[in-house]
């Protein structure tokens, strides 16, 4: 299709009482600020008049320039410069080309409204044309399995879900996780994400958790979250939010990895145990996976050095230090 | 799982030029066959079948033989792969393979010969270095034999060079071309195994643990020496137990004189496999256990439940047969010393001590 061969527009100042300012059929908007906008028009005005399209009432679609209109709108401007297409001139495939290059051209897609943008083009290409030429120009690779988790990800999450992802409040994959729990569910895991306003990594790690913890005890994420474990931390007084966050997240941890979680507060006995010089700190290596221990000791001059060492191996009991577990052989 | 498990071949421009594809074909008599171009059929790895009925002819433009990619901060076995072709029909739930490919179908590489010839001429150059060699890394050896037929060509190649050991690793019983072919010098045919409960559960295309060890004392029983793979071994209500019953199997039915090695490999992955294994098989358990992140950055248990794990088959096993050639996959120094009370040290050490299996077996 060449667009150009059908894009002649006429361009006449439309008042905005003729325009449905509704998203429309062909806006990709989702979770936009509208401030830049605003100032922007206040700067230098409008530099790339709006395009719609006249229906045969005489009113007006948007096909570009929604979010202008939005802005015009809130600095009550009552009317604009548009470029103005005939409906009978262009098809819905080229009102929407129209659209999606006019934004191409001047910004990224966030993540759902790229989802936005494939489920659009479901109804009008083929899914092939989808695959091999849209997600492309989307970034995005041409694999089915993405473009199926792209529509889903439009269909099935919930507003206040879209919003957190399409702001970079929340990332894919933590969207994806959320798409793997059912509706409920996830609204739930929402709610906890909301209520202790947790970052990127703590949300992720938050549904890993409660997948993971609720597959152990064989019972639904549903079940799981009913349990007065999670209200108990959320409702804890004199407990600011990330003290919250950190009981909650100490408690997941307990269930999630308890040979773990034991070894490393014996560990930690053991140290507190010994007594070491201020300045002087033993510290394991990362789930003990590395067969080093490691020793740091804080020092102002090789006297003070020497002291602490000498105090350090006269020190009973550091034979102690090492794995918290019983050895096999 | 019969020959019809393949509803469709799918051949890469100029495949049929070789002598493999053509005789891979008339195994197949009968199964619609197309052309593809190089590439053309994309997947993510998470897409549901991966292809699994769909065989792919295509020549291979890498290496046929490449050294095990291990890691230096465990000890590996010093393995050198010989690499046919990828993916596997078996559908395993804890299969690596769904995050390592992200190609799909099951794909053979026909132009074995040139490939071949190459390995041979890389391998008769050193003679006094040994080769144990693999082809059960990125499929499962047998799987596809009836149709790929690989072991009768792969025998005779083998068995007369006096630097290798060819290992070929099974979940399968498909012997058949193995036990048609009259050569047994140089080969080891391995089963991998785990515990009843695991095999049902998580490895439910592959054949169950009484028959695959079958399988394998008919092997044995007509000449071959067998070697086994607990890999890998997974924590699961009742382990201790379910592992101790696939060793009664192992009592039954084996000659330990006859086991040239056991390896023993806790499960481990890297972080991606999780949400595939998650998508691809929702009821399985293997993602139930408590994985950290190894100095490898894959995911594997928590260093005293795999101690656990092996103390617990090293001790059984050692009761079953004092020389079993046993040995950890992938594991470190002081795990191998707290579980086995030796240790080879590094790479080199274990691949000695193997090497020195593969002699005192084929001399
Ligand atoms: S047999 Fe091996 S290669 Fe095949 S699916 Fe199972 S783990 Fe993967």
């Amino acid at each position: 299709m060449n667009i150009e061969n059908d894009l002649t527009s006429i361009q006449y100042t439309v008042d905005f009482v003729d325009i449905d300012d509704s998203p429309g059929p062909f806006c990709m908007s989702f979770g936009f600020e509208l401030e830049p906008l605003i100032q922007s028009i206040q700067n230098v005005g409008m530099v790339n008049p709006p395009l719609l399209i006249q229906k045969k009432s005489g009113t007006y679609t948007i096909i570009a320039g929604y979010r202008r209109i939005r802005a015009l709108k809130f600095l009550d401007i009552k009317k604009t410069p548009c470029r103005i297409l005939s409906e009978s001139r262009v098809s819905e495939l080229e009102c929407f080309r129209l659209n999606l290059h006019d934004n191409l051209a001047t910004r990224v897609f966030n993540e759902v409204e790229k989802g936005m943008v494939l489920s659009r083009l479901t109804s009008l290409v083929s899914q092939d044309q989808i695959l091999n030429r849209y997600m492309p120009l989307l970034g995005l690779p041409s694999h089915s399995e993405k473009f199926f988790f792209y529509l889903r990800l439009e269909k099935e999450l919930e507003k206040e879900i879209k919003i957190h992802l399409a702001q970079g409040r929340m990332s894919l994959q933590v969207a994806r996780l959320l798409l793997e729990i059912g509706r409920g569910d996830r609204n739930r895991v929402f709610e906890l994400i909301s209520a202790l306003n947790l970052n990127i990594n703590y949300q992720k790690q938050l549904i890993d958790y409660i997948i993971d913890i609720s597959n152990i005890k064989r019972i639904p994420v549903s079940t799981f979250l009913a349990e007065n474990f999670f209200s108990d931390i959320l409702q804890k007084e004199g407990f600011n939010k990330p003290q919250k966050v950190k009981a909650l997240f100490h408690s997941l941890r307990v269930l999630r990895f308890p040979t773990l979680v034991r070894a490393e507060e014996n560990f930690s006995k053991n140290v507190t145990r010994l007594g070491l010089t201020k300045g002087v700190k033993v510290s394991a290596p990362p789930y003990f996976e590395s067969p080093h221990f490691r020793l740091e000791i804080l020092f102002r001059n090789g006297t003070e050095l020497k002291e602490k060492l000498r105090i350090l191996t006269k020190k009973e009991g550091l034979e102690v230090l090492g794995n918290p577990w019983k050895e096999r052989v | 799982m019969s020959k019809g498990f393949i509803k469709k071949v799918t051949m890469e421009e100029g495949a049929l030029q070789y002598d493999f594809s053509r005789k891979i074909l008339k195994n197949l008599r009968g199964t619609p066959v197309t052309e593809r171009q190089p590439g053309g059929e994309k997947t993510g790895p998470n897409d549901s079948t991966m292809g699994k009925d769909i065989l792919h002819l295509l020549p291979y433009k890498g290496e046929f033989l490449k050294p095990c990619p291990g890691t230096t901060d465990y000890i590996c076995c010093g393995y050198q792969i010989l690499n046919l072709g990828t993916n596997c029909p078996l559908d395993c739930t804890y299969c690596i393979l769904q995050s390592y490919i992200n190609q799909p179908n099951l794909r053979v590489f026909v132009n074995l010969d040139v490939g071949l010839k190459q390995v041979f001429q890389q391998i008769d150059k050193q003679p006094d270095k040994i080769f144990r060699i693999g082809t059960g890394e990125f499929t499962d050896s047998l799987a596809m034999d009836p149709i790929t037929r690989l072991s009768e060509h792969l025998l005779p190649l083998f068995s007369r060079r006096r630097n290798v050991a060819l290992e070929l690793k099974t979940k399968t019983t498909r012997v058949e071309g193995l036990l048609a072919s009259k050569y047994r010098d140089r080969v080891v045919l391995s089963w991998s195994l785990n515990s009843p409960y695991i095999a049902r559960h998580e490895e439910k295309m592959a054949e169950n643990l009484d028959k695959r060890l079958k399988a394998a004392r008919r092997c044995q029983s007509e000449g071959f020496i067998l070697g086994f793979h607990f890999d890998p071994l997974i924590h699961h209500p009742g382990w201790k137990d379910e592992y101790l019953k696939t060793l009664d199997l192992m009592d039954k039915y084996i000659d330990p004189k006859g086991v040239i090695w056991i390896s023993l490999g806790s499960i481990r992955f890297m972080p991606g496999l999780k949400p595939i294994i998650r998508k691809r098989h929702p009821n399985s358990r293997v993602l139930d256990g408590e994985f950290v992140t190894g100095l490898d950055g894959k995911m594997r248990y928590f260093k005293p439940i795999r101690i656990d794990q092996f103390g617990h088959l090293r001790e059984n096993l050692e009761k079953w047969h004092s020389s079993l050639g046993l040995y950890l996959c992938m594991e470190s120094d002081d795990v191998w010393e707290s579980t086995m009370g030796w240790s080879p040290g590094e790479t080199a050490g274990l691949s000695r001590y193997l090497d020195k299996r593969v002699v005192e077996f084929f001399g």
